[in-house]
C-alpha cells in the first residue's frame, strides 16, 4: 500500500528534501523485497480518503442477472434471472477510548445477507451480535414424482412396473424442484479483559440449514434385486452451541480454558417413500410398499479444553493443548422395517442406540534454542477415540423387501476404537546467505479396533533447505521420506466383527471375508511416501514480484496387491505480479496439477466361486488371478487467472479480472485376461469456466460515489454419470434426469455509495 | 560580570532540561501526522486501535512505542517501532507490538507457529491502518493466504468448493494462522473435529459407523476443492473401489458399457453410482442399514 509523504511542520532545506526522496525511495525499495510485503496490498492500489475518511457508508442499487443458474449463483444469492437490489452498510462511531459502537449489513438484497452490530470500550470490552444467512443451490434441473416431504408418495394415477421403463405414467408425474439448502446462523458473542492478566470469552450461536438435498434409497432383499430411486431429502436441522473462556496472561505463564457445549437437532428422523416397482409380493410392492431411511439423528456433544505455554527461559519454552470431548446419541431407532406387513419375530434389542464416543487430545511441543543458530523442537501428539456404546445383535429386514433376516444373519454392531500417537524431533541450523537447515524425524502410531490392521507406524524423515542468497532470491527446498509399516492385514477382521457365530461357523473356512484377502485399504496398508516441494521467490526488480511453487509426490502401497496400489501428485504453480505505477498493478497465476491413483481388484462371485484360497485348477473366481482388473485414475487441472487494478486519478478507480479453470478426469483400465470381464475406458469428464469481472468506481463527489460491475460466467461440464440419462433410463434406478450444468450467465451491478462524516 | 555568568550558566542548562520535560511528554505525532497529509494513518481512529493509550497520540505511542526519537528528527530517525513502508523493524518487534496485547486466544501459539518461523510478523497480514483490517474481513482474508499458499489459490477455483470465494467461508474459519499445535494449524484438535464445526449432522456416533469417515474425513474429501462432485478425491464407483472389493457388484469393473448411450445404462455406474443404493455413506441409525442403505 502506498501512503502519503509524511508532512513535516516546518519546511526544510532543498537538500534535506532530496535527502528524504531519496532515503524514501530506498525505502520503498527495500520494502518491496520483503518477501510478505505483497501480501497487503489493498484491492486499490492508492489509499485515498474515499476509503477511509468516512464513518458511515452506505451503498444502494440494482443487480440484474440475465438467466436461472445453479453454478454461477451455487454461494453467492444470484441463482435466479431477474433484479436483485444491492445494500451494503457500514457505520461506526469511534471516539478514542471512550465506547464505540460499529454496524455492518451486506448483500442486503439477496439471499446471503449479514449483518453485525458491536459495541465495546476499546481494550476493555466488546459485545457482538450478528447474523449470517447463507444459500447453496444445486442442480436444480432434475424432476421427481414424488410429492411430499418426509413421506414421499406417488401420484394416484401411477401405472407400477419392474422397471423404470414401464412407468408409462412417470412423464407426466416429473415435477421440477429445488436442490436448495439455506443455512441461517446467528451468533451473540461477549469478550472482556477483566484485568491485565485475565480475559473472559463467551458466544452463544444458533443455526438452522433447511431445504431439500437428495440421497440415494432402495428396496430390496438382496444386493442384485435393488430398486433403488433417487429422493429429493429433507433438511430440517438446528444447532445450538455455547462456549466460554477464560484466558489467563503471565509473565512466564499464558493459560487458556474453556468449555463448549453442541447440541444439534434434526426435526426429521426418517425418510420414507412409496414403492414405485412391482417387484416383490403384495406387502413390498407399489401400492402399499415404502422403504424408509433413517436420517442425521440427533446428537450432543460436550467438551473442554486447556491449552497454553510456559516460558522457563527466554531459549526454552513449552506449549501445550489438551481437549476431552463426549459426543452423545440417543436417538430412538426406527422399526426395522416401514412396512408393517413384513414379518418381525425378534424386536429390537433396544429402543435407542444410546451411543458415545470419547475424544481426548493432547499435544505438546518443547521448543529450545540451545544456541542461537540452532534451535530444537520436540512436539508430542495423542488422539484417542473411545467408544461407549452397547453391542447388540440386530436380526434386520433386508431394504423394506422381505420378512426379517434368519438369526444366524444376525449382525452386530461394532466400535472403533482409535488410538494414535505421533512424536516428532526437528531441529534447525542457520547457516550464511540467510539460510537455514531443517531435520526432523517424527515416528506415528495408529491402532483401531475391529479394522483390517490393528497397528499401523511409520516413521516420517524431512529435511528443509532455506536460503536467500540475495536480497531478491528466495528458495525453499523440501524433501521428505516416509515409511508406513502396518501389521498383519487381518481380512476377516471386521466380517467376524459384524457376523453371528451360527454363520460364521456354519462358512468354510475359504469364505470367511467380505473383501477379498488380496485388498489393502489404502489408508490402513504399507506405504512408502516420497515428497519434493520447492518454493522460489524472486524480485528482480521493485515493481516485479515472480513466484514458483512445484510439489511432487509420490506413494507406493509396496505391499498391496489389490486396492490402491500407488498415487502421483504433481503440482506447478507460477505467479507474477508487475506494479509500474503506484496507481496500476498486474498479478497473473497460472496452476497445473496432476493426480493419479492406480487400484486394482479380482472380479469374483459368492458361493463357492468365492473360494479365495485354491490353488489346483479349475481355480474359483476369487483365487483367479486372471480375473484381475486395474484401473488408472488421472485427474487434471489447469487454472489461469489475470487481474488489473488501475487507478488513472483520485476519482476513477478500475479493476478486471479474469478466470479460467479446465479440468479433467480419465479412467482407463488395462486388459483384462479372463474372457468375460471386457471393461472398455470410460469417456473423459471435462469442465470449463471462463469467469470475466470488470468493476468501475466514479468518486463523484467527497460524499459520493458510484459503482459498476459486470461479470461473464461461463461453465460447461460433459460428466457421464447424468449425460443422458432421463428419469427412467437405468432399469432400477429413478434418477432426477438432471442435466449437465451448461451456463452463461451475465451480471450487471450499478450502485450509488454514500458516505458521512 | 556574575549576572552574565550566571546567565551563560542558565543558557547552557537550558537545553538539557527542555530535552529532559519533552522526553517525558507525549510526542505531538498528529501534528506531523495531519488528516490531510496522512489520510491512512488516521484511518486507525476509526477502529478499536484508535482508543489505545486514551486515544489521539496515546494510541500511536501504544503500537510504536514513545518514538522520541523519531518526535526530534522525523525524517531521519524511525518510530521505536516502525511497520514500513519507510522503515521497518525486525519481525520480532513488529509482532511483539501486537502481542504486548493479543497474546493470549488464538494467538496462544504463535511463537514457533509455521508462519513465525517463515519470519512473518502480524503486519505481514494484518493493516491496523485501515477501517476494517482485510485479514478480519472473510472475503478479503483469503487474499493474504493466497499470495503465498498458491496451490490452495487453484483448488479454491475448481468446480466443486467450499464458498470461500464469496467470503462465507473464510481460511481462518479451519486453520489458525497464528499456530497451532495440531496438523496444518487447524483450529480444532483434528481434521474431522474442524469439519463437524459446521457438519454436526455427521457427527454421529452412529448405529452403524463408516470407519473411515470417522476417522479421517480427507480419505474421501478434498477440502480445498476438487474436480469431482462433492469434494471428492475420486469419481465413483472407482472411489468405492479402493476400499471395498466384495463378492458380486463391488468387485466387477464398470467401464463404458455402462454408460446411458447403448439403451438402460448401468445402475452402478450412472447418477449417483455406489449411493444410488447405499446413501448413507457417513453412517447409518437405521436397525436395518447395516450396508449403510437405510
Amino acid at each position: 500500500m502506498k501512503r502519503r509523504p509524511c508532512q513535516a511542520r516546518f519546511h526544510p532545506p532543498a537538500w534535506r528534501c532530496a535527502l528524504l526522496a531519496a532515503a524514501c525511495m530506498a525505502a520503498t525499495a527495500a520494502s518491496a523485497q520483503d518477501r510478505f510485503a505483497g501480501l497487503l496490498e489493498e484491492t486499490r492500489p492508492l489509499a485515498t480518503r474515499w476509503q477511509t475518511d468516512y464513518r458511515g457508508l452506505l451503498e444502494l442499487g440494482l443487480g440484474y442477472t440475465s438467466a436461472n443458474n445453479f453454478m454461477a449463483g451455487q454461494y453467492n444469492g444470484l441463482q435466479e434471472q431477474g433484479a436483485t437490489l444491492l445494500g451494503n452498510l457500514d457505520w461506526r462511531s469511534f471516539a478514542g477510548a471512550e465506547s464505540y459502537w460499529q454496524a455492518s449489513l451486506s448483500d442486503l438484497g439477496l439471499d446471503t445477507r449479514e449483518g453485525e452490530l458491536r459495541w465495546g470500550i476499546p481494550g476493555k470490552l466488546r459485545l457482538s451480535a450478528g447474523f449470517d444467512h447463507q444459500l447453496q443451490v444445486r442442480n436444480n434441473s432434475g424432476a421427481t414424482p414424488f410429492v411430499g416431504d418426509t413421506a414421499l408418495s406417488l401420484p394416484a394415477d401411477w401405472v407400477s412396473g419392474l422397471t423404470t421403463g414401464s412407468w408409462t405414467a412417470l412423464p407426466d408425474s416429473l415435477q421440477r424442484f429445488d436442490r436448495e439448502l439455506e443455512r441461517n446462523n446467528y451468533h451473540l458473542a461477549l469478550d472482556s479483559r477483566l484485568s491485565d492478566n485475565w480475559q473472559l470469552g463467551s458466544s452463544l450461536r444458533y443455526s438452522t440449514r433447511k431445504g431439500t438435498g437428495d440421497v440415494g434409497g432402495a428396496i430390496y432383499v438382496d444386493a442384485a434385486s435393488g430398486d433403488a430411486v433417487l429422493l429429493p431429502a429433507p433438511v430440517d436441522h438446528r444447532t445450538l452451541e455455547a462456549d466460554a473462556s477464560l484466558g489467563y496472561s503471565g509473565e512466564r505463564l499464558h493459560l487458556q480454558g474453556s468449555l463448549a457445549w453442541s447440541d444439534f437437532d434434526n426435526r426429521d428422523d426418517a425418510l420414507r417413500w412409496q414403492n414405485p416397482y412391482s417387484s416383490f409380493g403384495p406387502r413390498v410392492r407399489y401400492p402399499a410398499g415404502e422403504g424408509a431411511l433413517a436420517l442425521a439423528p440427533d446428537n450432543s456433544q460436550t467438551s473442554a479444553r486447556l491449552s497454553g505455554h510456559y516460558l522457563f527461559t527466554p531459549r526454552l519454552r513449552l506449549h501445550f493443548d489438551g481437549s476431552y470431548a463426549v459426543a452423545q446419541q440417543d436417538q430412538s431407532l426406527l422399526p426395522y422395517s416401514a412396512n408393517p406387513a413384513l414379518v418381525a419375530l425378534q424386536p429390537l434389542p433396544r429402543d435407542s442406540f444410546d451411543g458415545e464416543v470419547a475424544t481426548t487430545h493432547s499435544r505438546a511441543r518443547l521448543q529450545w534454542q540451545p544456541r542461537p543458530k540452532l534451535d530444537v523442537q520436540l512436539s508430542y501428539r495423542l488422539r484417542d477415540r473411545d467408544y461407549s456404546a452397547p453391542r447388540d445383535g440386530y436380526r434386520y429386514i433386508p431394504g423394506d423387501g422381505g420378512d426379517q433376516s434368519r438369526p444366524e444373519l444376525t449382525v452386530y454392531n461394532r466400535s472403533h476404537d482409535l488410538l494414535s500417537q505421533t512424536l516428532e524431533l526437528e531441529a534447525g541450523y542457520r547457516l550464511p546467505l540467510r539460510g537455514k537447515l531443517t531435520l526432523g524425524y517424527a515416528w506415528e502410531e495408529i491402532e483401531r479396533r475391529n479394522a483390517a490392521t490393528e497397528d499401523t507406524t511409520e516413521d516420517r524423515y524431512s529435511l528443509e533447505y532455506r536460503l536467500q542468497p540475495w536480497q531478491s532470491l528466495s528458495a525453499k527446498l523440501g524433501l521428505t521420506w516416509a515409511d508406513r509399516a502396518a501389521d498383519t492385514y487381518q481380512w476377516d477382521q471386521s466380517w467376524f466383527a459384524l457376523l453371528d457365530s451360527a454363520l460364521i461357523n456354519a462358512t468354510p473356512d475359504s469364505q470367511r471375508y467380505s473383501n477379498h484377502p488380496l485388498l489393502s485399504q489404502y489408508y490402513l496398508a504399507n506405504r512408502e511416501q516420497q515428497q519434493l516441494k520447492l518454493d522460489l521467490n524472486y524480485l528482480p526488480d521493485p515493481r516485479w514480484s515472480l513466484n514458483l511453487n512445484l510439489l511432487w509426490r509420490e506413494d507406493d502401497f509396496d505391499k498391496s496387491v489389490l486396492g490402491v496400489t500407488e498415487t502421483r501428485l504433481q503440482s506447478l504453480q507460477l505467479a507474477a505480479s508487475y506494479l509500474p505505477h503506484a496507481s496500476l498493478q498486474f498479478n497473473l497465476h497460472a496452476g497445473v496439477d496432476r493426480y493419479e491413483a492406480d487400484q486394482g481388484s479380482r472380479a469374483f462371485r459368492g458361493g463357492q466361486e468365492k473360494n479365495a484360497f485354491a490353488t489346483a485348477a479349475p481355480l474359483p473366481q476369487a483365487s483367479d488371478p486372471t480375473r484381475n482388473w486395474f484401473l488408472a485414475n488421472r485427474d487434471d487441472s489447469l487454472v489461469l487467472g489475470g487481474q488489473l487494478q488501475w487507478q488513472p486519478e483520485e476519482r476513477f478507480e478500475f479493476e478486471l479480472d479474469y478466470r479460467f479453470v479446465d479440468t479433467r478426469a480419465q479412467q482407463d483400465f488395462s486388459p483384462v485376461a479372463a474372457a468375460d470381464l471386457n471393461p472398455a475406458n470410460l469417456p473423459s469428464v471435462d469442465t470449463r469456466l471462463h469467469q470475466f469481472d470488470a468493476s468501475g468506481l466514479w468518486h463523484w463527489q467527497e460524499a459520493v460515489s458510484f459503482r459498476l460491475q459486470y461479470r461473464y460466467y461461463r461453465y460447461q461440464s460433459d460428466d457421464w454419470a447424468w449425460d443422458g440419462v432421463a428419469a427412467n433410463t437405468i432399469d432400477k434406478v429413478l434418477t432426477f434426469g438432471q442435466r449437465n450444468p451448461n451456463e452463461t450467465v451475465h451480471y450487471v451491478g450499478l450502485s450509488v455509495l454514500y458516505r458521512w462524516q | 560580570m556574575p549576572v552574565r555568568w550566571l546567565l551563560l550558566t542558565v543558557v547552557l542548562c537550558l537545553p538539557p532540561l527542555v530535552a529532559s520535560a519533552e522526553e517525558d511528554s507525549v510526542p505531538d505525532c498528529l501534528g506531523c501526522h495531519t488528516i490531510t497529509a496522512d489520510v491512512a494513518v488516521h484511518a486507525v481512529f476509526q477502529t478499536v486501535h484508535g482508543g489505545l493509550g486514551g486515544g489521539g497520540a496515546g494510541s500511536c505511542i501504544g503500537c510504536h512505542g514513545a518514538s522520541t526519537e523519531h518526535a526530534r528528527d522525523p525524517a531521519a530517525v524511525m518510530p521505536g517501532v516502525s511497520f514500513g513502508p519507510r522503515w521497518q523493524s525486525p519481525a520480532e518487534a513488529r509482532s511483539a507490538s501486537c502481542l504486548s496485547c493479543h497474546s493470549g486466544s488464538s494467538a496462544l501459539h504463535w511463537a514457533g507457529s509455521e508462519h513465525q518461523r517463515e519470519d512473518m510478523a502480524c503486519d505481514s497480514c494484518h493493516d491496523s491502518h485501515q477501517q476494517q483490517d482485510p485479514a478480519l474481513v472473510a472475503g478479503e482474508s483469503q487474499q493474504a493466504c493466497l499470495s503465498c499458499h498458491t496451490r490452495v489459490q487453484a483448488e479454491l477455483l475448481l468446480p466443486s468448493r467450499h464458498p470461500i470465494a464469496e467470503g462465507k467461508t473464510a481460511c481462518g474459519d479451519c486453520h489458525n494462522p497464528h499456530g497451532s499445535l495440531g496438523d496444518a494449524s487447524l483450529h480444532q484438535a483434528s481434521i474431522n473435529d474442524n469439519c463437524l464445526q459446521c457438519h454436526q449432522e455427521k457427527r454421529g456416533p452412529f448405529l452403524w459407523e463408516h470407519p473411515p469417515a470417522a476417522e479421517d474425513c480427507s480419505l474421501c474429501h478434498r477440502p480445498h476443492g476438487a474436480i469431482h462432485e462433492r469434494l471428492l478425491t475420486a469419481r465413483g464407483p472407482a472411489l468405492c473401489q479402493q476400499c471395498h472389493v466384495a463378492a458380486f457388484h463391488p468387485s466387477l469393473p464398470y467401464g463404458s458399457e455402462g454408460l446411458a448411450g447403448g439403451g438402460s445404462g448401468n445402475q452402478n455406474v450412472l447418477g449417483k453410482n455406489c449411493l444410488n443404493c447405499h446413501g448413507q455413506v457417513h453412517g447409518s441409525n437405521h436397525p436395518s442399514g447395516a450396508r449403510l442403505t437405510r
